[in-house]
């Protein structure tokens, strides 16, 4: 057998890894922040030592208002009922438009999405105030305000999935000729009718959430009565209360993860 | 046939048996809730001229003394909520192994990560952020405190998804190495859910910041405190300005998070 | 370089199917075998018992002095190298972490956190990726390269481990005629230069023929021939390939007639 000079073939130069660089960047932002915001170890140390005495005064709720509590909590749960109908109905009519690929013209294309963003970027406990400042106390302005906030959210996944669609779908629907209305509702929701009802219990469940502070700002539900007692030092019925919130929370979750289970 | 009668495409041209019920459950519910809300049509219709003559406040010529303030506070805004988030990404990461089907331990921790995770994200930030402040006194501190640990029940369940989701042949690949539990995890699984991973941590941005804009409500820091003060104290010349910059930060996130996720995939 | 002993081995799955009903082999440090089959024979299962992808139902795998258990698992996987059918490669990870990932069980943990190795694993990963001829791939993404070029770094992940035998689960079933006389050449190099024990997965009868020192057919879980490639005549392969006993449908005399 002849004898083998093998030439090691070098391998070609190593790209440039910027990993450690986004990491470095990263920790000394956050020591900038820490420095800045003038967070103090100690403070944080001193306040985690009480913390635990502070917690276990939550350790006996007080039912003895639950019936009110109860109420309350019909009324949270029909804010966010409302709230997410609100948003169901303004998104269904807003998404064709922002959806690039169903939108009559560009104009409309652009306002729908601005419009939806704009409703998303404002947070809904702004709105609720200033709804509140218009409408008075009561759970009709936190309605109001959970509905345009969530609008935007459900109006931008909507349009998002309409644009998704196969586009061979819309072409098919097209050439029997229909009009546009006709493609929007015999192609485009038909196609995301699950991704939908998803993201609708999505909202729902949050909407949920946020009910339960929006009393924060005299838009009703018990997010109020949560207040006053905290500021009140009443820990035994805050920890009632937050007993309630979690419970119908963590139930509601429960529920929505099952019937989105059952729709894939 | 212009004139035979209009029918649905079911079999017997009536609609059909789901979307009738659920309609008729979701119009009675509603119909049920209507005064829990205090619904009252006559209501909204006179608070448009409310609504309007508001608009017409906002447009004052914005507080110029007030603007170094309003730039410190929004910037003390974004730094809470990037503090917050990168917390909650370290804790996350994990918590997540822990909580996905694939990659637990023991399906007893896989349960009990889970929940724990369901309780973390149950509450609203502004809750906790009440509970910390009486706990720690008001600041952003509080504030931190209470989104990063709302934030770990979100991210550590998208985590965990992400993880569940992962191509099994190429876990396979990697176990047939004779690789480690640990190594698995970092060769296997985390490289492919890694975009995913950098979607989730855009989105919880997102959704911090905005939290991070009204947790001044209570005194856990942030811009929501003078926003809360102005609509309060009706110093119009000071709303508008405030509300146009949580718009214009949370709009650019916004911007800056969608363009990243495609640059991702 | 090690002898693979097989014996008596049974897999039934939880859902009742059995897919192997006692096979027993024992296979030569540093032959080249091919275990030939339908599809569902239980080519596949039988390959990932030895290695421990799949735990036997009854009876053992010894490799070299080394019995296959639970508790050995990782030790055995790091002398036995495997290639996929489908790659099973990290497909966001570069062409040359992936063939680290075969020095993966000689690392300690908290380095595999932090992605580092030694220089002594990177030189045995350049010689793999030379050997397979893929050096000037070293850094692109897994994903970006064509189905060929893939299960030759799959080939380079096992020569990184220095494996004392090699598990190929058909590696040629999802490449072209071209790629796949390649990749079969190049296992059987590795062969017979490195001593490494071969063992391969395959449905392809000529392939097989001309590859392999030894050929074990296996039909419905039991191994119906046991020899060299030559003894594979007309008789013996309609025993592989039957379905259901003695029927030899159409579609097998079109494939006779091809080997």
């Amino acid at each position: 057998m002849s004898e083998q000079i093998i030439k090691r073939p070098a391998l070609p130069k190593k790209p440039f890894n910027p990993t450690p660089l986004w990491l470095s960047g990263w920790l000394a932002l956050i020591w900038l922040i820490i420095v800045d915001l003038e967070l103090s170890f100690e403070t944080l140390l001193y306040g985690v030592q009480d913390i635990f005495e502070y917690f276990s005064r939550y350790s006996r709720p007080n039912f003895e208002n639950i019936s009110r509590y109860v109420e309350l909590l019909g009324q949270t749960l029909a804010t966010a009922l409302w709230g997410s109908t609100l948003a169901i109905v303004v998104a269904v009519l807003l998404a064709p438009f922002a959806a690039r690929n169903l939108s009559p013209n560009a104009v409309t294309y652009r306002i729908a999405r601005e419009l939806l963003n704009f409703m998303r970027a404002m947070p809904d406990l702004l709105l609720a105030l200033i709804f509140v400042a218009a409408l008075g106390l009561g759970p009709l302005p936190g309605a109001l305000a959970l509905g345009v906030h969530t609008a935007g959210f459900l109006g931008k996944f909507f349009a998002e999935s309409l644009e998704r669609v196969d586009s061979g779908i819309y072409e098919a629907v097209t050439a029997t000729g229909a009009s546009r209305v006709q493609l929007v509702m015999y192609a485009g929701w038909p196609s995301i009718q699950r991704e939908a009802l998803g993201y609708m219990l999505y909202i729902f469940d949050r909407n949920v959430r946020m009910a339960a502070v929006l009393g924060l700002v005299g838009a009703g539900g018990i997010g109020l009565a949560l207040h006053d007692t905290l500021r009140m030092f009443n820990y035994d019925q805050s920890a009632a209360l937050i007993v309630v919130i979690l419970v119908t929370i963590l139930s509601i979750d429960y529920l929505s993860t099952w019937l989105r289970g059952k729709l894939n | 046939m212009s004139n035979s009668k209009l029918c649905w495409p079911t079999p017997n041209g009536r609609p059909g048996l789901v979307p009738t019920l659920v309609l008729l459950v979701s119009s009675l519910l509603l119909a049920i809730s209507a005064p829990a809300v205090e619904l009252d049509l006559g209501r909204i219709v006179s608070a448009v001229p409310r609504m309007l003559a508001f608009a017409g406040n906002l447009l004052v010529l914005p507080d110029g003394e007030y603007l170094p303030t309003l730039i410190k506070n929004i910037l003390q805004t974004i730094e809470m909520t990037f503090l917050a988030t990168s917390i909650a990404l370290v804790i996350s990461l994990p918590l997540g192994v822990l909580a996905a089907k694939n990659t637990s331990p023991h399906p007893a921790v896989f349960h009990a990560t889970r929940n724990l995770l369901s309780l973390m994200r149950a509450l609203p930030e502004l809750v906790w952020a009440l509970v910390f402040v009486s706990a720690v006194g008001l600041g952003p501190l509080p504030g931190i405190m209470a989104l990063s640990f709302v934030t770990v029940g979100f991210m550590g369940k998208f985590f965990a998804e992400s993880i569940e989701v992962v191509d099994q042949r190429q876990v396979e690949g990697v176990v047939a190495q004779g690789a480690s539990w640990l190594q698995l995890r970092t060769f296997a699984h985390f490289p492919q859910a890694f975009p995913d991973f950098v979607g989730t941590v855009m989105y919880v941005l997102d959704h911090n910041l905005r939290a991070a804009a009204i947790l001044g409500l209570v005194g856990a820091g942030g811009i929501g405190y003078d926003l809360v003060m102005a609509m309060r104290m009706f110093d119009y010349d000071r709303l508008l300005p405030i509300a146009l910059s949580i718009y214009i930060v949370v709009t650019l996130l916004d911007r800056a998070s969608d363009h990243f996720r495609m640059r991702m995939i | 370089m090690a002898t693979i002993i097989i014996k008596d081995i049974v897999k039934r799955y939880d859902y009742g199917f059995e897919a192997l009903k006692g096979v027993s082999a024992e296979i030569a440090a540093g032959s080249f075998t091919v275990i030939l089959g339908p599809s569902g024979a239980g080519k596949s299962t039988l390959l990932r018992t030895i290695n421990g992808l799949e735990t036997p139902t009854a009876g053992t795998i010894q490799i070299g002095e080394q019995t296959v258990t639970q508790d050995n698992l990782r030790e055995v996987r790091s002398q036995v190298g495997m290639v996929f059918q489908h790659f099973n490669l990290v497909d966001r990870l570069s062409v040359m972490t992936n063939v680290l990932t075969g020095r993966l069980s000689h690392r300690s943990w908290l380095g595999s956190l932090l992605y580092l190795f030694r220089r002594t694993d990177l030189d045995l990963a350049h010689d793999a990726l030379i050997r397979v001829g893929l050096t000037d791939k070293a850094w692109n993404r897994a994903d970006r390269l064509s189905g060929g070029q893939q299960q030759r770094v799959g080939i380079a992940r096992a020569l990184a481990q220095q494996p004392r035998v090699i598990l190929a689960d058909e590696p040629v079933a999802s490449l072209d005629p071209v790629a796949s006389e390649e990749i079969m050449g190049l296992l059987r190099e590795i062969c017979t230069r490195d001593g490494i024990t071969v063992v391969v997965n395959l449905h392809q009868v000529e392939l097989a023929k001309r590859f392999a020192d030894r050929i074990i057919g296996l039909n419905d879980g039991l191994v119906v021939y046991d020899g060299p490639a030559s003894g594979l005549d007309r008789a013996t392969l309609s025993r592989i390939y039957s379905r259901n006993g003695d029927q030899v449908d159409e579609q097998l005399e079109t494939m006779l007639a091809y080997a």
